[in-house]
């Protein structure tokens, strides 16, 4: 046959397209498989983008690892993970819109989200359409919220076992300043925690500063709080550790400092020093920390994800950039259960379980007391301290012991700072 | 005792910051008629500076102050000759620009800074001065408010003892009659938002290393030097400054004995009561039509 140069020309650029095509078509298109989609509905921008992006991160790198393993099965189904973001910068009307694209343009199987404001301008709708959400802040959880769940973090509950740690620990330590950001969401929910944990401890509260989101100077604040001569400086939830660690440091604060939060530490090193901020108490641990390494830990090999996620974003860990990434394995542990992917169905399984996967093991379901309904899981908790410039958990403690024994004290301190209860 | 002086050191540490800022402000609305509401992002972008050529790339503090100022006074220049000059008859049309460039600066500071937390600048001069055994300042604090200081007295000499300082009064106090002896007004108009924009830079660049930088934190320094502005007498330089110290002495007494919460109101509180009391404020002087 003969063949001409057109001809030749011709066919050598259909085969060259259509390797082309074959190339770039993603692997999964032939292998035919499945994906859900997880919704994280939370502030990429903006102020509190902290406590937002990191999670997106987080889950990413699990995702990817769950989809290089094959996925996961479900049912008698493969299925990729697949995360859709959409950031509502912690506003309230973007957050409606976000949430309802995400339902129902994109099809998720459960939204994560931060919780406070953007959670309850959602939860009638969420709640009508049956749709599994997460929040970071069980406080959002009311006695109707029955899809509304908080798999991992029980902020701020869990600060109780902090200053537990620091009674047992620094017995001389008889007095506290509590200074914190004034909001419903962190601050009072914090602050009324702490107070309780304080008073159960036999730590008195000498005095509590709450102060707006516009102050630009820190020292009158500290200056303020520092003359009651306070052994311990508790931040409770606050959005200004920073400055005020830099205000405690050059008004020679020689007491114990206690946080929810301290993210961001090295900062606060480089503008102190590493002597100052060693001791420092509060709740959330580095994952490449050892401890995380002993049994009942539910979080597969959290020194790798540390290092992936330092590798990928040197200068993004925060609090939530395991948290997300929890709540996304917990959700998977129950929808592996259940056999389903669907909201309610696992849901369902997920609230069946008295014995439920907790991060740090222990947990179980709580809240009734103070919500309406058990919606959270509470379980065991860091305590985590600056050792020589590193944040190292100093043990692992029962939040469910506390709370069985000392739900009154809570609820007394949060009503006295005008916090809702059942 | 120790309190109060310590409370007296904070106040006059911030009224030097208030004053840099509120004194731009005041000198561009004396002179131009222009609300510029994007001010607080002049700071802003002073700041931003500061985090990204000296904390992120090491460049020396001191050379990085005198970059932030020229970079914020090109800035103001620009908006000067782009913005408000075109609209300079219409006062509405000035002030929406100035919420436009507002918004863009945010929105390139982001592009710039990223996402993620408020950046944070180390103190370049670290530890602190203690006075008496009982006062401690940081040194940070302490260089911010004499070179703060410093740039209000150069502002004083400058406005008082040269003709281009007399003549940017002189357009403050009338535009007509100070065009009628011969003023250029639009180079005196460029000046006034240069000097302006050379105040904002400096203040952004000196508090870098004191605040949390964000590309809002310009909101609340615009609420602040509005009060300022109010209180010492809209269009008064002396009154700006004056008001700006008695500001920060008043906030900062209301913060250590009442609260930050109550400072806030207070503040705001003050504002009102010199409006309903004495509209022209400290310093300023009534103008009959």
């Amino acid at each position: 046959m003969k063949i001409t140069r057109r001809d030749f020309l011709k066919k050598t650029a259909t085969g060259v397209a259509l390797a082309g095509v074959s190339a770039g078509l993603p692997v999964n298109v032939f292998a035919n498989e499945k994906t859900i989609k997880i919704g994280m509905n939370i502030p990429m921008t903006g102020d509190y983008a902290p406590w937002g992006l990191p999670g997106l991160y987080g889950c990413e790198i699990i995702a990817n690892d769950i989809n290089a393993a094959g996925g996961v099965r479900i049912g008698n189904t493969d299925y990729k993970i697949e995360m859709i973001s959409f950031d509502h910068a912690y506003d309230t009307e973007k957050t409606i819109q976000g949430y309802k694209k995400l339902v129902l343009e994109d099809g998720v199987k459960m939204v994560m989200m931060l919780g406070g404001s953007t959670v309850s301008s959602i939860l009638p709708w969420a709640q009508r359409k049956k749709m599994l959400t997460t929040t970071l802040l069980p406080s959002d959880i009311t006695p109707k919220s029955e899809y509304l769940i908080a798999t991992c973090e029980s902020h701020p509950l869990y600060n109780v076992t902090g200053v537990e740690w620091l009674a047992e620990n620094f017995p001389d330590a008889k007095t506290a300043v509590i200074v914190t950001n004034n909001d419903v969401e962190w601050g009072l929910q914090s602050a009324s925690t702490y107070k309780a944990a304080f008073e159960v401890a036999g730590i008195k509260v000498v005095d509590v500063n709450l102060h707006g989101f516009d102050v630009t100077d820190f020292a009158p604040i500290v200056s303020s709080v520092l003359a009651k001569k306070p052994d311990i400086f508790c931040m409770a939830t606050s959005f200004y550790t920073t400055p005020l660690m830099e205000q405690l440091y050059h008004q020679g604060f020689k007491g114990k400092i206690i946080s929810c939060t301290l993210d961001y530490y090295n900062e606060v090193i480089a503008k102190t020093s590493k002597e100052f901020v060693n001791g420092t108490i509060f709740q959330f641990p580095d994952f490449n920390d050892p401890a995380l390494l002993q049994e009942g830990i539910h979080f597969p090999d959290p020194n790798g994800f540390d290092a992936k996620f330092r590798k990928d974003h040197p200068n993004d860990w925060s609090a939530v950039a395991w948290e997300y990434p929890a709540i996304l394995l917990n959700w998977i542990e129950g929808a592996k259960a259940a056999g389903s992917i669907e909201p309610t169905e696992v849901l369902k399984t997920l609230k069946s379980n008295k014995k439920p996967n907790f991060v740090f093991g222990g947990g179980r379901w709580w809240g009734s007391k103070l919500w309406g309904l058990d919606n959270a899981i509470v379980g065991r908790w860091p305590v985590v301290v600056i050792e020589d410039g590193k944040a190292r958990i100093k043990e692992f403690r029962s939040l469910t012991g506390w709370l069985d024994k000392n739900s009154d004290v809570l609820i007394k301190h949060m009503k006295a700072l005008g916090l809702h209860t059942v | 005792m120790e309190l109060i002086l310590q409370s007296i050191i904070n106040g006059l540490i911030q009224g030097g910051f208030f004053a840099l800022f509120a004194v731009g402000l005041v000198l561009i609305f004396g002179v131009m008629g222009v609300v510029n509401f994007a001010h607080g992002e002049l700071v802003m972008v002073g700041a931003y500076t500061v985090w990204l050529l000296h904390a992120q790339n090491g460049i020396p503090f001191i050379p990085v102050i005198l970059i932030a100022i020229i970079l914020v006074t090109v800035i103001g220049l620009l908006m000067e000759r782009f913005l408000f000059r075109p609209t300079c008859n219409d006062p509405l049309a000035g002030l929406i620009c100035s919420i436009g460039i507002l918004f863009i600066l945010q929105v390139l500071a982001t592009v710039v800074g990223g996402d993620g937390p408020s950046k944070q600048v180390p103190p370049p001069y670290q530890g602190t001065l203690i006075l008496f055994d009982f006062l401690r300042v940081p040194y940070q604090r302490v260089f911010s408010f004499f070179v703060s200081a410093a740039g209000l007295g150069t502002l004083w000499y400058f406005l008082t003892r040269t003709k281009l300082g007399w003549a940017l009064r002189a357009v403050a106090l009338d535009r007509e009659a100070s065009a009628l002896q011969g003023i250029n007004i639009n180079r005196i108009s460029m000046i006034a938002i240069g000097v302006g924009g050379a105040l904002a830079g400096l203040a952004g660049a000196l508090m870098a290393p004191l605040t949390n930088i964000n590309p809002h934190m310009g909101h609340n320094v615009i609420i602040t030097a509005f009060i300022v502005t109010i209180v010492g007498g809209v269009g008064s330089l002396s009154g700006a400054v004056i008001a700006a110290v008695i500001y920060a002495l008043f906030h900062t007494f209301i913060t250590v004995y009442f609260g930050g919460v109550i400072a806030t109101i207070c503040g705001l509180l003050l504002m009102v009561v010199v409006l309903i009391i004495k509209p022209t404020g400290i310093m300023g002087v009534r103008v009959s039509e």
